[in-house]
C-alpha cells in the first residue's frame, strides 16, 4: 500500500477544482461567470485585468467576448491549467504569476475593467481592503470593477440555513476542490469603502453567490 | 499560567481534527505592548498555530503577521504550496504593520522555508526576512539571544507529547468512523472498535518508527495471521474465518502504512521521491549557509577553508526540500533513484506538494520537458 493517500488527494486539488466548484455551486457558477463577462466586456476590445484567475474559467469567457486580458494568479500550477484550458487563445492573454496584493505595482488607470471571481473570499479583511483600493487605482475613471464571489445571504432564515450548512459545505469544498474560503459578508459595502460606486448586485443559489458591479468615479 | 476554557476546547477539537484546515482571520495581531521597533513574527492562519504562538510569546512585546495559509499549519502549508512567498508578501504589505513599525525585518517560522523564498520576499516588498526557530516555544529565547538560533532550535522534535498529539489526530476520526459504521449493524461493536482504533494509533505513534521497515512488514503479516486465528478460534465457522481474515488485512494495512506526512520521521516507502537523494555541488557552494539555517534535521555542517557546507548526515534527511528552495546558488538539488538531477526550480515551483506532482515534473515525468519551458 502506498502512503499519504489523503495528502495525495488534497494535492491533486487543482485537477478537481473546476468539477468541485461546479458541484458545490450546483452549476450556478457558470451563470455568474457569464453575467460577469457580459458586465466586463460591454465594449469590444476592453482592457480587462483579472485577479486570481485560477483555472481560467472566467478568463476564457472574457477572451471569447473580445477582451484584451491580463490574468494573474499566485499559483504557477493554476496558471498552467488556465493556459491549457485556453489553448491557442492563451497566447493573446498576458499571464502574470503574482498575488493580488502586488497589483499596486501596475500603472494607474491602465485598465478599463477589473474582475475577480472567487478570489476575495480567500483573503483576510485587511488584504481585501488593500486589493480593492488598488483595483480602484489601476482601473481608469469611469471604468468598472466586477466582483463575483461567495457571500453570506441576506435575511434571517437564509442566514440560519447558511450557518447550518456552512461547516459541512466548507469540509466538502476542501475535500473536493482544496478550497478554504470564507464567504463575504457584504461585498458592496467593501467596494464602497474602497471609494467605488456600486451600480448593481445580483445573487444566485439562495443568495450565496453574488455578482457586484461598481464604477470607478471620475 | 491561566488557560481559558475557550482555548481548551479549541485545543482539544483542533488536536482531534488536525487533518482538516481550521482557519483564523489573517491580518495583524499584537502581543504585549509592541512599538515601532518591536519584532515582527510571521505565521500561517491555522487557528491552533496562531493561539500557540500568542501563548509562546507571553512576556514578549511583538507584532504577529498572520498570512493566509488556507487555514493549514505552517509546515504542511509551506510544503503544499499554501504558504509561499506570495502569501507572505501579501500579508506584510496589506496587514498594516508597515504603518506600525519603523524597521522592515520579519522573522518567519523555520518550517516555512520549504515554501517561502526569503530573498524573493525582500525583492518584492522590501522586507528582510529571517527564518527563526523551528518551534514557536523557542522564540522568547531566540529574541533574548539577539536573533541567534541554537542548534536545538533548528531541529524538529518528535517527542512523547508530539507523538501523542498525532496519535489523537489519527485516533479521533478512525474511532468515530468505525463506531459509526458498526452502530447500525452491530451496536455492541462500536465501543470496542473505537477503543481498538485508539489503542492502535497510540501504539503506532509511540513506537512504529522504532521498528525498521522490512521488519515492520513481517510484523504486519504476523499480526494479520494472528488476528485471523484469534477471531476464528473465538467464533468458529466460515463467517468467523472471513471476519478474521478481514481484520488481519486491515491490521496489516495499518501497520505498513507510511506515516511520513504526519510525522517528521520518515519510514521506508514505495514513493518514488522518497528514494531521492540530496546532493551538493561543492563548486557552486560559497558558504551562504542558508541550508544549514533551515534544515529541520541538522543534516549539514559548516566547513571553513574553503568556506562551504557539507552534507554530514545524509541518513537524517527527510527530503523536505527546504535547503534546495533556499540555496541562492542552486548548489543543492535532488537526484532521483537513477541518479538524474531534479532542477532546484522544479522543487521551488512545485514544493513538496509534489509528493506526486514533483515526480511528474521531474525529467523522466511525462510533463517534465514541457513544464520546464513554462513560466
Amino acid at each position: 500500500m502506498s502512503s499519504l493517500a489523503l495528502m495525495r488527494w488534497l494535492e491533486s486539488a487543482p485537477d478537481r477544482y473546476d468539477a468541485g466548484m461546479r458541484l458545490l455551486t450546483l452549476g450556478r457558477l457558470s451563470r455568474v461567470h457569464r453575467a460577469a463577462a457580459e458586465a466586463a466586456c460591454a465594449e469590444p476590445g476592453a482592457r480587462v485585468l483579472e485577479i486570481g484567475c485560477g483555472t481560467g474559467a472566467l478568463t476564457e469567457r472574457l477572451v471569447r467576448a473580445g477582451a484584451r486580458v491580463t490574468a494573474l494568479d499566485h499559483s504557477a500550477e493554476m496558471l498552467e491549467r488556465a493556459r491549457t484550458r485556453l489553448g491557442e487563445r492563451a497566447a493573446g492573454v498576458e499571464w502574470l504569476e503574482r498575488s493580488a496584493s502586488e497589483i499596486d505595482a501596475l500603472p494607474d488607470a491602465s485598465y478599463d475593467v477589473a474582475v475577480a471571481s472567487l478570489c476575495l473570499s480567500d483573503m483576510g479583511a485587511s488584504e481585501r481592503a488593500f486589493v480593492l483600493r488598488a483595483l480602484a487605482a489601476v482601473v481608469r475613471p469611469g471604468g468598472a470593477v466586477v466582483i463575483a464571489d461567495e457571500v453570506v445571504p441576506n435575511g434571517g432564515l437564509r442566514r440560519a440555513v447558511h450557518a447550518l450548512v456552512r461547516v459541512p459545505q466548507a469540509a466538502l469544498g476542501w475535500l473536493l476542490a482544496g478550497a478554504v474560503s470564507s464567504p463575504l459578508r457584504d461585498p458592496a459595502a467593501e467596494l464602497r469603502q474602497a471609494g467605488l460606486r456600486v451600480q448593481s448586485e445580483r445573487r444566485w443559489l439562495g443568495g450565496t453567490l453574488a455578482l457586484v458591479v461598481a464604477e470607478v468615479p471620475a | 499560567m491561566s488557560l481559558r476554557w475557550s482555548d481548551l476546547w479549541r485545543d482539544v477539537a483542533q488536536t482531534a481534527l488536525r487533518l482538516v484546515p481550521w482557519p483564523t482571520e489573517p491580518g495583524l495581531r499584537s502581543v504585549g505592548d509592541p512599538g515601532p521597533e518591536s519584532p515582527v513574527v510571521v505565521t500561517g492562519n491555522y487557528d491552533l498555530t496562531v493561539r500557540r504562538l500568542v501563548r509562546a510569546l507571553r512576556g514578549v512585546d511583538a507584532w504577529i503577521v498572520v498570512a493566509a495559509s488556507g487555514g493549514i499549519n505552517v509546515w504542511c502549508a509551506a510544503s503544499g504550496g499554501h504558504l509561499t512567498t506570495h502569501q507572505v508578501v501579501a500579508a506584510l504589505k496589506t496587514c498594516g504593520v508597515e504603518e506600525r513599525v519603523r524597521h522592515r525585518r520579519a522573522v518567519l517560522p523555520q518550517l516555512a522555508a520549504t515554501g517561502v523564498i526569503g530573498r524573493d520576499v525582500s525583492r518584492r516588498c522590501g522586507w528582510k526576512v529571517r527564518f527563526g526557530p523551528a518551534r514557536a516555544d523557542d522564540l522568547p529565547e531566540y529574541f533574548a539571544n539577539r536573533d541567534q538560533k541554537t542548534d536545538a532550535m533548528r531541529r524538529v522534535r518528535f517527542g512523547v507529547v508530539e507523538r501523542l498529539e498525532m496519535a489523537c489526530t489519527w485516533a479521533a476520526p478512525t474511532a468515530f468512523l468505525l463506531a459509526a459504521a458498526a452502530a447500525p449493524f452491530r451496536p455492541g461493536w462500536s465501543i470496542p472498535l473505537a477503543g481498538g482504533a485508539t489503542a492502535l494509533s497510540v501504539a503506532l505513534f509511540l513506537g512504529y518508527d522504532r521498528i525498521p521497515a522490512p521488519r515492520r512488514t513481517l510484523f504486519a503479516a504476523g499480526a494479520a495471521i494472528l488476528a485471523a486465528v484469534c477471531v476464528t478460534l473465538a467464533g468458529g465457522g466460515a463467517p468467523a474465518l472471513a471476519t478474521g481474515v478481514a481484520a488481519g488485512l486491515v491490521l496489516a494495512a495499518v501497520l505498513t502504512y507510511d506515516y511520513s506526512g504526519t510525522t517528521p520521521i520518515e519510514g521506508g516507502s514505495h514513493f518514488e521521491e522518497r528514494r531521492w537523494r540530496i546532493v551538493l555541488d561543492p563548486e557552486r557552494c560559497d558558504g551562504v549557509f542558508s541550508c544549514w539555517e533551515v534544515c529541520p534535521e541538522a543534516c549539514f555542517e559548516k566547513r571553513q577553508d574553503p568556506r562551504r557546507v557539507e552534507i554530514a548526515y545524509h541518513e537524517r534527511c527527510v527530503r523536505c526540500g527546504a535547503c534546495v528552495v533556499q540555496c541562492p546558488k542552486d548548489a543543492l538539488s535532488f537526484n532521483d533513484a537513477d541518479g538524474r538531477r531534479i532542477e532546484p526550480d522544479v522543487i521551488r515551483r512545485f514544493k513538496l506538494n509534489l509528493l506526486g506532482k514533483r515526480v511528474v515534473a521531474s525529467p523522466q515525468g511525462k510533463q517534465g520537458q514541457e513544464e520546464a519551458g513554462t513560466r
